[in-house]
């Protein structure tokens, strides 16, 4: 099986590093909730897809994220 | 220097400018200067004994194994072959090994002149084996960290054999150790590679390169993956007598928004009170003299030279006798390097001359670092006026070189340090400042200094002010830096692995490899494949470990604490270990391989079917001319004109995607901010109907 973002190989969808990424963009969501009083999960996904600190692999699991 | 019975003294140095500074500095130039098999030789006769200085260039024997077939592993019967018989392309060795083979013939001493290192040690032990006759016991060693006339004198004067020869001894294990470790599992990687289907390419993984990747595996794997957490910066303006200033909120961060602005809140239209002012003077000591490292690291911080460079410029400077040997470990400056001398030839050079006469008027009592190298002493200026013009990145490091040694003599700097503590509506504001009161040291290292005085506005206890405002500002956290050439050389340091002289090449061979970006240090897909790869079958390969132990125990070698034959066994025996994991999952290695080596390629030049020729691939170039990226067709050569421009920052990578419009490929921008899609033709219906309306 194939990443879908990258084409490593993957146990899922997904390459452990994206399964990493995932996990990281699923935690800052609590982080960045807490931060902001709330926000929105869609808000917090193109925040974080437009931050110019993110990560490339947590970018493009944002921007995943975003079309499901 | 004892007259021999008959014949002459061959002194065997490591480089043809030093055997040209070697001879200059014995005979007071008399030299005779001839050639043999296409080498310069020079000859003279010094205190009534004649001389023959003649030049390896570099190394002229290198380990290998007796296979032709490049692709046989294990391989662990290897021998010191001439270089020209491993690289076929140094047929400078053949001629090299002839000459000195010739002249050792008429021999009755020999001097081994090499530069004072593993390295040389190790490339003066082999001529004097091989090419000499097995000279290596009697030959006298000649000792010098400088090629000036002065140290080269005394260094034949005192010259002597060397006894237990650790330095040869622990540098010829280390090379047969690296190539054993770096033939067998690069074999073994390619020839993976190559089952699975992939044509042939060198997957290669040296000894100290295998961790150092994995450093960099680490930390772009954290930057990668990196989300950035928000917080908030308060800052608050204030105003005293008319006089505004701005201090920051006692806290650097503030984790949620709704605290910020309950900060901005409880101060508006307060008064606000110092609550304590401190000021302390502390003493800046000079920084410690160069180590190879600290010169290379501080070339990169002020010129931006990579590591490698510095070092190449350095050694220049070296042979041209205006610096001590520059690869060194050492801190320190003995007061054996003649400290009056030196400083009476630098007051020959204008841009030095004030500095070096000032300091000669006193005691000279060097700052020294806590590094030390029993070898040699930190780089530091020999004090000789250079003879011919120096291009400007060597000016450049002379100068950097110089101004650290006379810095070194220098008294501490003082600086002033402020600390205002302010109360406002409750809340903590902090306004801090410094400044140099005494230069000290500075002046002598002025431009390379990094040092800033920022002032802060007269205030004492108790002094009231008014709020002007508070401001608040959303900021997010930085994601982990790539390492640089600069930082990285200073991360193998720390964990000890690889040497002064040869860090330098690996973080270069990493990029040659194609495992990192050069620019900006970024792992590619095969280099996180390989350390992936590594982790998973071999793991040792890639961890400090085992490398660090070898350093070690190399270095007890060098000592003369350890025998070289066992640490050789000893090694063999862990890369056995490790040959073993990954030959019995050679097919999964490859296939891994083999993905990421199809996903590099992909990702860094082919972008799709080419829509005009429809038979070509659009690529991804890079101009040789001017660097720049664009698209061309692979059917160039038979005709097709199919190009395109690409933007020239960020990454770039290929989607599966073809435009709607044109059907030419889509690629995927990555740069700071928003990744974006683009469509890669300039002529594509919707921007030219962008372009009308």
């Amino acid at each position: 099986m194939k990443c879908v973002l990258c084409g490593r190989k993957a146990v899922s969808d997904l390459c452990t590093y994206h399964e990493r990424a995932k996990r990281k963009v699923e935690a800052g969501y609590r982080v960045w909730n807490k931060a902001y009083g709330e926000i929105e999960w869609k808000d917090y996904l193109d925040k974080v897809k437009r931050n110019e600190q993110t990560g490339q692999w947590a970018k493009e699991i944002a921007e995943m994220l975003e079309g499901i | 220097m004892a007259s021999a019975a008959s014949g002459y003294t061959l002194v065997i140095c490591e480089k043809p400018d030093a055997a040209r500074r070697v001879a200059e500095a014995l005979s007071g130039r008399g030299t005779q200067n001839s050639t043999v098999d296409g080498a310069t030789v020079f000859k003279f006769t010094c205190r009534g004994e004649d001389f023959v200085v003649c030049s390896a260039q570099g190394h002229v024997y290198a380990i290998s194994d007796p296979f032709e077939e490049r692709t046989v592993y294990p391989v662990f019967d290897v021998e010191w072959y001439p270089s020209n018989f491993v690289e076929e392309k140094n047929a400078n060795a053949a001629r090299r090994i002839s000459a000195i083979r010739k002249l050792a013939e008429g021999a009755a001493k020999f001097v081994n002149a090499c530069d004072f290192d593993t390295e040389g040690e190790t490339i003066g032990f082999n001529v004097l084996r091989y090419a000499c006759g097995g000279k290596e016991r009697e030959a006298l060693r000649a000792k010098f960290s400088t090629l000036t006339k002065d140290d080269v004198m005394v260094a034949f004067m005192e010259a002597k054999p060397q006894v237990g020869q650790g330095l040869a001894r622990a540098g010829r294990a280390r090379h047969l150790i690296d190539f054993v470790w770096g033939v067998n599992l690069s074999r073994v990687l390619s020839q993976s590679a190559l089952d699975s289907g992939h044509k042939y390419r060198t997957i290669s993984m040296g000894r100290v390169q295998g961790p150092t990747l994995a450093f960099l595996e680490e930390r772009e794997t954290k930057i990668r993956e990196f989300v950035p957490t928000p917080f908030w910066k308060v800052s608050g303006t204030f105003e005293r007598s008319g006089t505004r200033f701005t201090a920051g909120y006692s806290k650097e961060r503030v984790e949620s928004r709704a605290t910020a602005e309950m900060v901005r809140d409880d101060c508006r239209d307060k008064e606000g009170i110092a609550t304590s002012v401190v000021r302390s003077a502390v003493q800046v000591p000079p920084p410690p003299p160069f180590s190879t490292g600290d010169l290379q690291k501080e070339a990169y911080r002020i010129f931006g030279f990579p590591p490698s460079r510095t070092l190449q410029i350095a050694e220049r400077l070296y042979l041209s006798a205006l610096v001590s040997y520059p690869r060194t470990g050492s801190q320190r400056l003995p007061p054996s390097i003649n400290y009056r001398a030196i400083l009476q030839g630098l007051e020959r050079l204008s841009r030095y001359s004030k500095v070096a006469k000032d300091l000669l008027g006193g005691a000279l009592n060097p700052v020294q670092g806590v590094k030390a190298d029993s070898a040699h002493p930190a780089v530091h200026p020999t004090g000789e006026v250079p003879r011919r013009r120096l291009n400007p990145p060597e000016a450049a490091v002379f100068d950097l070189i110089t101004r650290r040694f006379l810095a070194a003599f220098e008294p501490p700097a003082k600086r002033e340090l402020v600390t205002v503590r302010l109360s406002v509506g409750g809340h903590g504001f902090v306004l801090s400042g410094g400044r140099t009161l005494y230069r000290g040291w500075i002046s002598s290292y002025d431009r390379y200094a990094n040092t800033r005085d920022t002032s802060v506005p007269s205030m004492a206890e108790g002094d009231r002010f008014r709020v002007v405002r508070v401001d608040i500002e959303e900021k997010f956290e930085r994601g982990p830096a790539r390492y640089n050439q600069s930082s990285l050389l200073e991360k193998m340091e720390r964990e000890n692995i690889g040497t002064k002289a040869t860090r330098a090449d690996i973080i270069s061979a990493l990029v040659e490899r194609g495992y990192v970006e050069g620019g900006n240090m970024m792992v590619t897909d095969l280099g996180l494949a390989v350390v992936e790869t590594m982790e998973k079958y071999a793991p040792a390969i890639v961890t400090t470990k085992l490398t660090r132990e070898i350093e070690e125990r190399l270095e007890e070698v060098e000592g003369e604490a350890r025998g070289d034959a066992e640490l050789v066994r000893e090694t063999v025996r862990s890369i056995t270990e490790q040959l073993v994991g990954l030959n019995a999952n050679e097919e999964l290695v490859g296939r891994e391989i083999d993905a990421a080596l199809a996903v590099t390629v992909a990702a860094s030049h082919v972008l799709g079917p080419c829509p005009a020729c429809k038979s070509g691939q659009l690529r991804m170039i890079r101009s040789r001319k001017t660097g720049k990226r664009f698209v061309g067709c692979s059917n160039y050569s038979s005709g097709c004109r199919a190009s395109a421009p690409l933007p020239q920052r960020g990454t770039i990578r290929t989607t599966p995607n073809v435009c709607p419009h044109c059907s030419w490929p889509v690629v995927r921008v990555m740069d700071r901010g928003t990744p974006w899609r683009l469509c890669i033709n300039l002529a594509c219906p919707v921007k030219l109907e962008g372009k009308k309306t």
